[in-house]
């Protein structure tokens, strides 16, 4: 198939990140149980970097690839205003890469959309309040529901039910608002919105589901030890709370761009065995592991700065594309 | 092999228990490797796994069957469900209550 220059630059950028981000999904995938284990050793806060850091990685390194090498070595060293055959090969890889990309922006979108109309409706029907000293406003909406939870992206809004309001006390509100609020410093909306849009191995097939779920397992746990801050009444109070909540039945279902005092329900007893054992977890503040991963990813990006801006990097990558191009 | 046969509830032969572990292996259900003249046997699965696995498989044959017996499984599942949380967090409930009155005897109210 004969394509005009930009076309070409395209479809191999297309081909290049399908390629690399399943390749390396791939990998993520085999070491995605040692992944956990490791994590689980860890305390949640770090698990939980560790395990999304994991997760976004192939896409990261594809991002990266495509944006730093490809298209610069494209742009630099391929003959302009040239029309050349390729290979069936790279346009079917292509054609993947821009059905992976399209399916993940579709399911991003289509999250904001609903997290958005969400919101819109919890503001419409319930009462919205400016709680002193915090950023964020908090929505209650006249239900029985079990809901309190943080809703959207950018500003993101606590929303609670009366129900909720009614049923705990205020030590156990206290608590779990701390935890919602705990989630609103880590930025896990944020987070999940990234988990949207990095793609998976392949379009509609979701391997990497296994490190998304132990990645929320671990935020949740995280988001516990803030809210109980090391004291034990507040994480017995915390405890209570969760019971409490539990025991208005099922969790009203959320859009994806949220985090609920429930999330999973399954770990519920988990959460409040956590929560009662003798010391409670303080969280912890800047722990070495923090500060041992944080020099392995400086050391990983002066790797690729380095690799980028080696002179023969371009000249290597352009003659590697056109190998696969054609 | 050697760890095994004592630990067995009655005495059988040597060879009994050596064919038995041959035929779960061959069955993937347990996993060996050679050392020195002897295999070293051990489970393909964690009892969490193999009990999930179970699970999974009657479900599978229950629901793979005609629509009656699907609701039929579905319907005690949802009871099942439903007395298994109430009990769950009746305990959890429980656990709490201890936690406070332990807090109390400490002296943190």
């Amino acid at each position: 198939m004969t394509l005009p220059y930009l076309l070409r630059m395209v479809c191999l950028c297309l081909a290049s990140f399908f390629v690399l981000n399943a390749v390396a999904a791939l990998l993520v995938r085999i070491s995605c149980k040692s992944a956990i284990r490791f994590a689980e050793s860890r305390a949640p806060g770090t698990a939980a970097r560790f395990l999304l850091a994991l997760r976004i990685l192939p896409f990261a390194l594809a991002i990266l690839f495509v944006g730093g090498l490809c298209v610069p070595s494209y742009l630099w060293l391929e003959p302009a205003a040239t029309a050349e055959r390729v290979g069936l090969l790279s346009v079917v890889l292509g054609l993947l890469g821009a059905l992976t990309w399209s399916v993940s922006v579709a399911r991003t979108a289509h999250s904001l959309a609903s997290s958005l109309r969400h919101n819109r409706l919890c503001r419409l029907v319930g009462e919205e309040i400016r709680v002193p000293g915090e950023s964020s406003s908090l929505v209650i909406v006249e239900n029985d529901a079990p809901l309190l939870a943080l809703s959207g992206l950018i500003r993101p809004r606590l929303l609670i039910s009366s129900g909720v309001l009614h049923a705990l006390s205020s030590e156990e509100l206290d608590t779990a608002l701390a935890h919602e609020q705990a989630h609103r410093r880590s930025r896990d909306n944020a987070k999940r919105f990234l988990l949207l849009l990095a793609p998976d191995i392949f379009p509609f097939v979701r391997p990497l589901r296994t490190l998304e779920r132990a990645w929320s397992k671990f935020a949740e746990w995280a988001a516990d030890d803030q809210a109980a801050g090391g004291d034990a009444n507040r994480a017995v109070s915390l405890a209570a709370a969760l019971v409490h909540v539990a025991r208005m039945g099922s969790a009203p279902r959320l859009p994806f761009l949220s985090t609920s005092l429930l999330a999973c329900d399954r770990d519920l007893s988990a959460r409040v065995n956590r929560l009662l054992q003798a010391s409670p977890i303080a969280p912890a503040r800047f722990a070495p592991t923090q500060a041992r991963l944080r020099t392995i990813s400086l050391l990983l990006g002066a790797g690729v700065a380095a690799l980028l801006l080696a002179p023969s990097a371009l000249p290597l990558v352009h003659e590697l594309l056109e190998l696969f191009l054609h | 092999m050697r760890d095994v046969v004592p630990k067995l509830s009655r005495p059988l032969a040597y060879t009994t228990v050596m064919t038995t572990l041959d035929r779960l292996f061959k069955k993937g259900l347990l996993d060996r490797h050679k050392s020195d003249r002897a295999f070293l046997y051990s489970p393909h699965l964690s009892r969490q796994e193999w009990e999930r696995q179970c699970a999974g498989s009657l479900v599978a044959g229950f629901l793979s069957g005609p629509s009656p017996s699907r609701e039929l499984l579905l319907s005690c599942l949802l009871d099942a469900v439903g007395e298994h949380d109430a009990r769950l967090l009746d305990e959890l409930e429980k656990k709490i209550r201890c936690r406070r009155k332990e807090l109390i005897r400490q002296g943190q109210p």
